[in-house]
C-alpha cells in the first residue's frame, strides 16, 4: 500500500530528469535564433508543460482529452503566442510606454514560451500515449545536438564559436570538446531511454543506439573524420591526377553546383616571410589553360609550354622548369601549405619556382603538407608600360598557341574598338591595351554566380556580346581571348585568391572554397607571366565572408607546429588544470572504482565459506541477496524483510523460508542458528536454482557483469 | 505437577501454570491452544478473520478491546464466540461464568454490573451478588452510551481486575477480557470516551462490511452455526492462562525491535501533525500483543511483521492529531517507515 504522495516522490526524479533534458534541448535550439530572454522562456515553457503532464494532469483533466484535440489545443496555443508576440512588436504601446527593446524581449519571451511548450506538450503526449512517441522525443533531443553542431561541419573546426573560442583561448583542440559534446548526447540519450516506462523494449532501444555509436567510432577509426569533397566550383579540388594533361569537364559548368559550403576551408597558408601583395590580393597559382583546342582553353600537353607549373606533388622537392625574370622586381617567400581538402595539384603563392614536402603535423587535419618557394612580384603596374610581351626562347609553335583564339571576328573588332580610345603614346603599349580591356571588363562587366552561357559553343563570346554578366571564368577567358586576338600572349591561371585582409596581420592565411579563382595572365618580355584580374565593378553577389580569424590562426598554428607554439600551450595549460591529466585521473579513478566493484562483489559472495558461525546466518544471507539484486531484486526503502520475502518469491519461492531463518537469527535468540547451518549450502543451492529457472540469461548476464549490484542490497 | 507434560495441562489450576517449566516443545502447546481458540471462532464469526485474530492477540496479551461497528455487523457473535469458546470447570460455587453481556444505557448503575451486597434472611448474613462482570469475556455494548461514572467504575475494573463494593474488594478472574464497542455515528446523547480513558483498551478496531462471500455464507448458514454452539469446547480457561505465560517466556523480543517501537513513538511525538503522542505505557502494553502475534505466527521472535500489523490498533485510539488533520492511517505509515528501514538494515550488521 502506497500511497500517492510517495508514487509522485518516486516519479519526481525520472521526470525531473527528462524535463531537464528536454528543456535544455529547447534552450539550446533557440540560442542561435533569438536573445537570452526567448531561450529562458524556451527553457522554462518545456520544463513547466514537462511537469504538469508528468506530475499533474496525469489522471484527471488530462486523461480526459483526445491526442489529436490535444495536439490542435498545441497548435492554437502556438498561433496564439505568435499572434501575442507580433501585437506587441507592431503596436506602439509598449514600445511607448516602457522601451522599444522591452517590447521586444518581451515578444521573444512569448513567442518561444509558446513554442517550447505547445512542441513539448505534443511532444510528452505522443510519448505517453502513443509506442512510437518516446522515438520522436528522442530524435528531437538527438536533432537539438546535431543542429547545435552543425556549424561544425565542412572542416570549421572552430564552430559554432561558444565552443571554439572556449577551447581555442585554453589551447585545447576543439574536436575533443566536441567528442565530450558527442558523448553528452549519447548520455542524455541514454538517460531518456532510462526514464521511458515501458522497460521491455530498453534493451532494444539500448543496443540501437549502441551500435550507432559503435558503427561511428569503427567509421572514423578506419576512414578517418568526414572531409568535404566538392567545395569548389573550380575544379581544383579532387584527387590527385598524374596525367594532368587528361581532358576535364568543361570548366563553365563546374559553376552549376549548388554550393552551401562556400565558406569550408580548403587550405591554410603559413607565410615564412613578409609579404604584402600590391594589389590588394593574394593569388595562388595552381594550374593555367593555355592551350585552345578547338572549343576552349585547356591544359596544355605541349613540351615547353606553360614551363613555369608544377604539375604534380612531390615526394621530395620540385622546381619549376622555368622561373620568373627580373629578379630584382620579385620577391622570394617561403610559406608552408596544407591541404584541408585533396587538390588536383599543388599551388603556391604567385609566382610558385618550388615546393619541397615536409611532416604532416596533424595526419588527421591536413591531406597534404608542403613548403612553396615563390618569387612574388613587388612591381607597380607602371613598371610594365613599354615592356614587350611574349618570350624569345619559345618555339614557334607555343607562341602560336598562346595566341590562339576561337574563330570569331568580333574579339578582334571589340579589341580594336578598345584600344582606339588610347592615347597616341600608348597605342603600340602592349601593356596599356591589356589595361584598356580590362578596364572596360571592368565597368561594363557584372559579376554573377548565374551561368547563362554554360551551354552555348562558345560560352566566352555568349558572355562578352551578351549580357556580360558572368563569373570569373567567363571574365578570364573573355580577356584572354581578347589579349590574344590583339597579339599578346596570354593565359587563364585558376587556383585561388585571397583579399589581402583575411590574414588580418597574422601569418596564417586560411584559404576557402569561395576563394577559387580564375584570372587572365599576360607574359611580358624579362619579367614572366603578369597577372591583369579583371574586377567588376558591378555584383549581384555577395562574395564576402565573415573573417575566420580565430580558425586561421588555428588552423596555421596547427601547421606551423613550432616549438614556440607548444610553449604557448605549455603556458596556458600550466596556469590551467591539465586537460589531459583530468581525463587520465577520470579514468583511473573509474577503473579503480570498478575493479574495488568487482572485489566488494566477490568478497560478499565467498565469505559464508569462511565467516565464523556466530556471523553466518548473517554473511549468508547477504550473499543471496546480493545475487537477488543482480537480477533486479531489491527491497525498497521502508519495505520490511518478510514483505519483500513475499514478493521476491514470485521468482525466488524459497527466500521465504530463508527470510524466516535468518530473522530468527537477527531478532530472535542467536544459539538457534545452529538448527540452519547445515542447511546453508542446499539454501544456496536452490535459489541458485531458481533464478536460473525463473530469468532469463540476458537478466543474468547483466547482473553477473554490473560491477556494483551489490549497492542495492539492503 | 511442574512437568510441563500436555495432557495434564488441563487440570493445572492458574497458579500452577505460572510456575510451569517451559520446555522446547511448550511453544508448540501455545500455539496449538491459540489455533484451536482461532478455529473455533472463526466457526462462529465468518469473514472477520483479522478481527478475531486481534480478539485473540489481545485476549493472550491481557489487553481489551473497543470495537467500533455498526449495529448487527457481529459483535456479539464475536464476544460471545470468543467466551464459548473457553471451557470453565462449571462448579457451583463458582461465581465466574464464560460470557457476559452488558448493554450500557444513560440510567445503568455502578452496582448494576459490579453486583451489590445482598441481605439473606435465611442465613442472615449479608451475600456479595455478583454482577455481569465476574465472567471471562464481557461484552460491554454500546459503552459511550452510558454514565461516565458506570464507565469509570468498568474501567477501573478493566485496569485493575477487581471491583470495590462497599469497601470490600472482589478480585475479577485472571481471563477477564472486555470486548467494548461504540457505534462511530450515533452519537446523539452518548457520553464519549475521553483520551486517558481509551488508554485501558489496547486495541481500537475499526471494522468494514464483511465482504459480499462471507456475507452470503452468513445467510445461508446461520441456522447450523447456532447449533454449533454448545459443542467443540476444546480450549480451557488454563490453556489460554498457560499459553499466556508460555508465550511470555519463549517468544524473544531483541533489541533493535524495541528500539524500533521507540523510535517510532517518537518520530510521532515530533511529527507536527500530531497534537499528542502515544505515552511509554502503550508501547509497554504492546510488548505481550507482539510477543502473541508472532507466536500465532509460530514464529519464537517478535519480528517487523507483528510490529506492522499491531502498530496502527495500539495507536489509532491513542495520539490526538493536530486540528484539521484526518489520516491517521497515512501518517502512522510514514512515520513508521524510517524505524522499520532501520530495522530491516540493522539485520544484516
Amino acid at each position: 500500500m502506497i500511497s500517492r504522495n510517495e508514487v509522485s516522490i518516486s516519479k519526481l526524479l525520472p521526470t525531473s530528469l527528462r524535463a531537464a533534458i528536454i528543456a535544455c534541448s529547447f534552450w539550446v535550439l533557440s540560442l542561435p535564433m533569438t536573445v537570452v530572454s526567448g531561450s529562458v522562456a524556451a527553457f522554462c515553457g518545456s520544463l513547466l508543460i514537462c511537469y504538469t503532464i508528468d506530475l499533474r494532469l496525469d489522471r484527471e483533466f488530462f486523461s480526459k482529452l483526445r491526442t489529436l484535440s490535444i495536439i490542435g489545443l498545441s497548435i492554437c496555443l502556438w498561433a496564439t503566442g505568435l499572434l501575442l508576440s507580433n501585437f506587441f512588436v507592431n503596436t506602439e504601446i509598449i514600445s511607448f510606454s516602457a522601451s522599444p527593446l522591452i517590447a521586444f524581449n518581451l515578444s521573444e519571451a512569448i513567442k518561444w514560451l509558446a513554442l517550447s511548450s505547445s512542441l513539448t506538450l505534443i511532444l510528452r503526449t505522443l510519448a505517453q500515449r502513443t509506442s512510437y512517441g518516446a522515438t520522436i522525443e528522442i530524435i528531437f533531443v538527438a536533432a537539438a545536438f546535431v543542429i547545435t553542431l552543425a556549424a561544425h561541419r565542412n572542416g570549421m573546426i572552430h564552430r559554432p564559436f561558444l565552443i571554439g573560442d572556449f577551447a581555442i583561448i585554453r589551447g585545447i583542440d576543439p574536436s575533443s570538446i566536441l567528442m565530450v559534446l558527442g558523448c553528452a548526447a549519447v548520455i542524455s540519450l541514454s538517460a531518456l531511454l532510462m526514464v521511458e516506462k515501458n522497460h521491455k523494449r530498453l534493451p532494444y532501444h539500448f543496443s540501437i543506439l549502441g551500435i550507432l555509436c559503435l558503427s561511428l567510432f569503427v567509421y572514423v577509426n578506419f576512414f578517418g573524420i568526414p572531409t568535404p569533397q566538392s567545395t569548389d566550383t573550380m575544379g581544383l579540388t579532387g584527387e590527385a591526377s598524374d596525367n594532368t594533361n587528361s581532358q576535364r569537364d568543361n570548366p563553365f559548368r563546374d559553376g552549376e553546383n549548388e554550393n552551401s559550403d562556400r565558406e569550408a576551408p580548403v587550405a591554410v597558408v603559413v607565410f615564412r616571410d613578409d609579404y604584402e601583395p600590391i594589389n590588394g590580393s593574394y593569388y595562388f597559382r595552381e594550374s593555367a589553360y593555355s592551350q585552345f583546342n578547338g572549343t576552349m582553353l585547356d591544359y596544355s600537353n605541349i613540351d615547353g609550354m606553360d614551363a613555369d607549373l608544377i604539375k604534380k606533388f612531390t615526394i621530395d622537392r620540385t622546381e619549376a622548369e622555368q622561373n620568373p625574370l627580373a629578379e630584382d622586381q620579385h620577391k622570394a617567400i617561403k610559406t608552408t601549405v596544407g591541404m584541408l581538402v585533396p587538390h588536383r595539384n599543388p599551388f603556391g603563392l604567385e609566382s610558385p619556382i618550388a615546393y619541397e614536402n615536409i611532416a604532416n603535423p596533424n595526419n588527421v587535419r591536413f591531406k597534404r603538407t608542403y613548403d612553396a618557394y615563390s618569387l612574388a612580384p613587388q612591381y607597380s603596374f607602371e613598371y610594365l608600360l613599354e615592356r614587350e610581351v611574349g618570350n624569345e626562347e619559345w618555339s614557334e609553335e607555343i607562341l602560336t598557341e598562346y595566341l590562339r583564339l576561337p574563330d570569331d571576328d568580333r574579339y578582334r573588332s571589340l579589341a580594336d574598338e578598345l584600344i582606339g580610345n588610347l592615347k597616341p603614346e600608348f597605342t603600340n603599349d602592349p601593356f596599356a591595351k591589356t589595361w584598356a580591356i580590362k578596364a572596360y571588363l571592368d565597368e561594363n562587366g557584372i559579376y554573377s554566380l548565374k551561368n547563362e552561357h554554360a551551354y552555348e559553343s562558345d560560352p566566352a563570346a555568349s558572355f562578352l556580346f551578351g549580357d556580360l554578366t558572368g563569373y570569373c571564368m567567363h571574365f578570364s577567358f573573355a580577356a584572354t581571348y581578347l589579349f590574344r586576338s590583339l597579339g599578346i600572349p596570354s593565359r587563364v591561371g585558376i587556383g585561388y585568391s585571397v583579399p589581402a585582409a583575411n590574414r588580418a596581420g597574422g601569418s596564417a592565411l586560411l584559404v576557402q572554397a569561395i576563394h577559387g579563382h580564375a584570372w587572365p595572365e599576360v607574359y611580358f618580355k624579362d619579367i614572366g607571366w603578369v597577372i591583369i584580374d579583371p574586377a567588376p565593378q558591378q555584383t549581384l553577389v555577395d562574395m564576402t565572408t565573415d573573417p575566420q580569424d580565430s580558425l586561421q590562426q588555428l588552423l596555421g598554428d596547427m601547421l606551423r607546429n613550432d616549438s614556440s607554439f607548444q610553449d604557448f600551450l605549455e603556458s596556458q595549460r600550466t596556469s590551467f588544470i591539465q586537460f589531459g591529466t583530468i581525463l587520465n585521473i577520470i579514468y583511473a579513478l573509474v577503473i579503480t572504482l570498478i575493479l574495488i566493484g568487482y572485489v566488494v562483489k566477490t568478497y560478499r559472495l565467498l565469505i559464508p565459506n569462511f565467516s565464523l558461525a556466530n556471523e553466518r546466518y548473517r554473511v549468508s544471507y547477504r550473499a543471496i541477496l546480493d545475487r537477488l539484486a543482480c537480477i533486479g531484486i531489491r527491497r525498497r526503502f521502508g519495505e520490511s524483510r518478510e514483505k519483500f520475502a513475499s514478493r521476491a518469491s514470485k521468482t525466488v519461492p524459497s527466500i521465504i523460508e530463508l527470510t524466516d531463518s535468518h530473522l530468527s537469527c537477527a531478532l530472535g535468540n542467536i544459539s538457534k542458528w545452529k538448527n540452519y547451518e547445515t542447511n546453508w549450502q542446499e539454501f544456496e543451492r536452490r535459489i541458485q536454482q531458481e533464478i536460473t529457472s525463473n530469468t532469463n540469461i540476458w537478466h543474468r548476464v547483466v547482473g553477473l557483469i554490473n560491477p556494483f549490484s551489490w549497492l542495492l542490497t539492503k | 505437577m511442574n512437568s510441563g507434560n500436555t495432557d495434564k495441562v488441563t487440570e493445572l489450576t492458574s497458579t500452577d501454570t505460572n510456575g510451569a517449566k517451559p520446555n522446547t516443545d511448550s511453544l508448540e502447546v501455545a500455539t496449538k491452544t491459540l489455533k484451536e481458540l482461532n478455529d473455533i471462532v472463526k466457526q462462529q464469526v465468518l469473514g472477520r478473520d483479522d478481527v478475531i485474530e486481534l480478539a485473540i492477540i489481545a485476549l493472550i496479551a491481557d489487553g481489551h478491546i473497543l470495537l467500533e461497528d455498526f449495529p448487527g455487523s457481529g459483535k456479539t457473535t464475536l464476544a460471545k464466540a470468543m467466551g464459548e469458546a473457553i471451557e470453565t470447570r462449571q462448579s457451583t460455587d463458582e461465581p465466574i461464568v464464560p460470557f457476559r453481556r452488558i448493554q450500557f444505557t444513560p440510567d445503568l448503575l455502578p452496582s448494576d454490573i459490579t453486583g451489590v451486597p445482598v441481605f439473606d434472611s435465611n442465613s442472615n448474613a449479608v451475600h456479595f451478588h455478583h454482577g455481569p462482570l465476574f465472567a471471562h469475556v464481557v461484552l460491554a455494548d454500546e459503552i459511550n452510551r452510558t454514565s461516565p461514572k458506570v464507565q469509570s467504575a468498568m474501567l477501573e475494573a478493566m485496569g485493575e481486575k477487581q471491583v470495590t463494593v462497599d469497601n470490600t474488594t472482589y478480585l475479577l478472574d485472571d481471563l477477564f477480557f472486555v470486548i467494548a464497542t461504540q457505534n462511530p455515528l450515533d452519537l446523539i446523547g452518548t457520553y464519549p470516551l475521553p483520551t486517558p480513558q481509551l488508554d485501558r483498551f489496547l486495541f481500537k478496531i475499526t471494522m468494514d462490511h464483511i465482504d459480499r462471500a462471507s456475507e452470503l455464507e452468513v445467510l445461508d448458514s446461520y441456522k447450523e452455526r447456532r447449533q454449533l454452539t454448545n459443542q467443540h469446547k476444546t480450549v480451557t480457561r488454563s490453556d489460554v492462562l498457560m499459553a499466556r505465560s508460555i508465550i511470555d517466556k519463549n517468544v524473544e523480543i531483541s533489541a533493535q525491535i524495541k528500539a524500533t517501537l521507540v523510535d517510532i513513538s517518537r518520530n510521532l511525538r515530533k511529527d507536527d501533525r500530531v497534537l499528542q503522542g502515544n505515552s511509554t505505557r502503550s508501547m509497554v502494553l504492546l510488548l505481550p500483543a507482539l510477543q502473541v502475534s508472532a507466536a500465532l505466527r509460530q514464529r519464537e521472535y517478535v519480528s517487523t511483521e507483528d510490529i506492522e500489523l499491531l502498530i496502527p490498533h495500539v495507536l489509532n485510539h491513542r495520539i490526538e492529531l493536530a486540528p484539521g488533520v484526518s489520516d491517521i492511517k497515512k501518517i502512522l505509515q510514514e512515520n513508521m517507515q524510517e524505524p522499520i528501514e532501520k530495522l530491516a538494515k540493522s539485520t544484516l550488521k
